[in-house]
């Protein structure tokens, strides 16, 4: 024994300086990289320690261990310092049953961290208070560098320090681990130990854990919880099971040790089965729905409530989507039916004239020049129509002077006096000016055609404060006979889905009598700010 | 009599060119750009600049922020400026500065040649010539304004007429009534929008922009 601790001691040694040496010159930034830099493969020594005391006699092994560990630190230091935490972790464990062994009487006698654990009512503390601190420092390393694990582990202390946002059912289950080891440390089994190791319980408690550990490390939460619950199912069952056919079939290891002639285990079997039957119970069909593709009971509100925002959100832009795209196509629709009666057909019709007054022009000058100025007129009706198409497409002051000057030539065009109050600190983009000018200028129609006012009063301001973007909001108030409808008639039907493509709203007040107030808003992306960042 | 044309397409600048070459008018420069219209202006000091809305660089309203520009440096320099589509807004801008010799049409009124030339003319005697639509819409809109309202219904054909650059006689023939009858309905609208007597262009200028105001 003696000679296999000096030899791990040696061979560590001579590892973690070869180790050192090997330090190159890695990525500062990360941990690993430091870990490799400073030569920290030193933590290597305790996986190497646990190897050697762990495989107790078996001498032969111990070389073999060592070697390997060498030839990891030397070959694949990134996989080395990934597997130090997974070394002390393992040291605890060992701790901690050793501390067992000595508490139930053992007197095995191999050298722990800084006690050499032989005779001794004082061992077994002073063993389990070093185990604490490795378990602690294991964690820590955890925590701190990438090792398989870490990336769960992280998130979740996290969590764990953040008691506000409460944990949610799966990360609980990554407390199973921790439990086995309370257990293993507090309870009466002996489950790490040659004996209990043929107990079935013992066996499966070990697959569970195992298990969850490779889940862990392959960061499957879905299915660390499934088997978690599978696990709970099967000893619940067990625990069950041996309360009854232990008086019938006179062996069997139950959750109590079995060694010693307890005078009845029985009913410390039947609860602890009960609660564990239970707690699978509970378990399995909230593990069964998420693979469903349910949801998860999250006790996280906060969590839930953004889930259902966007939820929410995704239903409002699928509405506003399939809307700007049929708004687009029947606009699409209307401008080639007017190309194809208007302009089209006014072209047509001057060549037409054209062809004849060449032909005539030989014969029959005076015919000749009358084709030719309707020609013209052809062509001056066909400028007018095109026009008229391009305003309702894009009104040319919009292109040319932004929103502002657009509105006001706007209400240059309406039969009525206007007042204006226009506050735009920033300009706005084209999209969102396009759609709030011709929100204004189908509340003006409305007002021109059937209000019966006697002035109107619009109002453009910006609020920089509110959002991302800000916040574009048009008031039109007129002083006519009220009672407008927006659920009647297309028009403004029309502006509120022209508008909800930009998360744009519109709200009309209009009591009989008057006045009719139509108010828009819509977020916008300022230009200025946009450009400011390119 | 001496013009500047400022046009990007070039096939719309050279039927300028040639429609005005043929009337007798002398192409003192023709441009495609604002920077070289603003140039063009100032230096050359033509009788008219004919001037299109939008031209490079930005391809918005350069061509009439160059016009406007010019006759700031140049106080009263005859402008046209024609553009494929007329609003009021930008009739204002270039009526704001009252000196005259401003015009702004349809890009198609250059179809009849007769009343385009006579357009330049007005504008290059320091008359104001506007395109019937805007006085269309002019007339369309019910005023508030005090002194525009008192006008009778005659008084505001008249100055709807007076926007359009017509002179007297042009009105008289039009509304077939006698000069000396415009004349009276155009002293009535000086003293009703308040205009002290001074040269009757101005005060036609001036005229039309409080129409253009109220």
């Amino acid at each position: 024994m003696i000679f296999s601790i000096v030899l791990a001691l040696t061979i560590g040694g001579i590892a973690s300086v070869l180790a050192w040496a090997r330090r190159g010159s890695p990525r500062p930034d990360s941990l690993r990289g430091r870990i490799r830099a400073r030569g920290w493969g030193l933590l290597l020594l305790p996986v190497a320690m646990s190897a050697a005391v762990m495989a107790g006699g078996a001498h032969g092994l111990v070389p073999a261990e060592l070697g390997l560990a060498v030839l990891a630190i030397v070959f694949a230091p990134k996989l080395a310092a990934k597997l130090v935490p997974f070394g002390v972790l393992s040291l605890a464990v060992f701790g901690i049953h050793l501390a067992k062994l000595h508490r139930d009487g053992s007197n095995l006698r191999v050298q722990y961290l800084f006690v050499h654990a032989g005779r001794g009512a004082w061992i077994a503390p002073v063993i389990l208070a070093e185990a604490a601190a490795l378990f602690v420092v294991a964690l820590w390393l955890l925590l701190r560098t990438d090792a398989p694990g870490a990336g769960l582990l992280r998130p979740l202390a996290a969590r764990w320090l953040d008691r506000r946002r409460g944990i949610s059912l799966i990360d609980s289950l990554f407390l199973i681990p921790v439990v086995g080891l309370v257990m293993q440390l507090l309870g009466p089994g002996d489950w790490f130990g040659i004996q209990a190791i043929n107990g079935l319980d013992a066996g499966l408690i070990d697959l569970t854990l195992a298990g969850a550990a490779l889940v862990l490390i392959f960061r499957s939460r879905a299915w660390a919880a499934t088997l978690a619950a599978a696990g709970l199912l099967v000893l619940g069952a067990y625990g069950w099971l041996i309360a009854v056919f232990w008086p019938v079939l006179g062996f069997a290891y139950g959750f109590s040790d079995l060694r010693n002639p307890a005078p009845s285990p029985l009913w410390t079997d039947a609860v602890e089965g009960s609660l564990l039957l239970a707690l699978g119970l509970w378990l399995a069909p909230r593990v069964m729905r998420h693979h469903l593709g349910e949801p998860l009971d999250s006790p996280d509100p906060e969590l839930a409530a953004r889930a259902q925002q966007l939820t929410k959100r995704v239903q409002a832009l699928t509405q506003t989507r399939r809307d700007a795209v049929d708004t687009a196509a029947a606009e699409l629709r209307r401008i080639e039916r007017d190309l194809h009666d208007g302009a089209q057909a006014r072209l047509v019709a001057l060549g037409i004239s054209l062809q004849a007054a060449e032909r005539l022009f030989p014969t029959n000058p005076d015919a000749a020049l009358a084709l030719v100025a309707e020609a013209k007129e052809s062509s001056s009706q066909a400028l007018t129509e095109l026009r008229d198409l391009v305003r309702g497409i894009y009104p040319p002051v919009l292109a040319d002077r932004g929103l502002a000057d657009a509105i006001r030539a706007l209400a240059l065009d309406v039969p009525l006096p206007v007042e204006l109050d226009i506050d735009l600190p920033a300009p706005v983009d084209l999209p969102v000016a396009s759609a709030v000018y011709f929100s204004v200028a189908e509340a003006l129609a409305n007002i021109t055609k059937h209000a019966g006012a006697r002035s109107v009063r619009i109002q453009l301001s910006q609020s920089l404060l509110a959002g991302p973007g800000g916040l574009l909001r048009a008031q039109v108030t007129d002083d006519g006979c009220g009672g407008a409808d927006p659920t009647h008639g297309t028009g403004l039907a029309g502006v509120e889905r022209r508008l909800a493509a930009f998360d744009g709203i519109l709200a009309v007040s209009s009591p009989p009598g008057g006045p009719t107030i139509v108010v828009i808003e819509v977020p916008c992306a300022l230009s200025s700010l946009k450009t400011s960042t390119s | 009599m001496r013009i500047v044309i400022a046009e990007d397409l070039y096939l719309l600048r050279e039927g300028l060119v040639r429609l005005l070459s043929a009337h007798g008018f002398e192409i003192a420069a023709a441009v495609a750009s604002a920077p070289e219209l603003l140039e063009a202006l100032v230096e050359q000091r033509p009788d008219v600049g004919i001037v299109d809305v939008r031209l490079p660089p930005t391809h918005t309203d350069d061509g009439l922020r160059a016009a406007l520009l010019a006759r700031a440096q140049v106080p009263g320099l005859p402008v046209l400026v024609l553009s494929q589509y007329v609003e009021q807004l930008y009739a204002r801008e270039l009526l704001a500065d009252q000196a005259g010799g401003v015009g702004y049409l349809l890009k198609d009124r250059v179809f009849n040649d007769e009343a385009f030339t006579a357009a330049i003319r007005t504008v290059a005697a320091g008359g104001t010539v506007l395109d019937p639509e805007v006085v269309a819409k002019l007339l369309n809109r019910r005023s508030r304004d005090e002194p525009v309202a008192r006008l009778t219904p005659r008084e505001r054909e008249v100055l709807a007429l007076m926007a359009e650059g017509r002179s007297n006689v042009a009105i008289a023939q039009r509304l077939f009534i006698a000069e000396k009858s415009v004349s009276k309905h155009a002293a009535g609208i000086f003293d009703k929008l308040d205009l002290a007597p001074s040269d009757d262009d101005n005060r036609r200028v001036l005229a039309v922009l409080a129409y253009l105001d109220s």
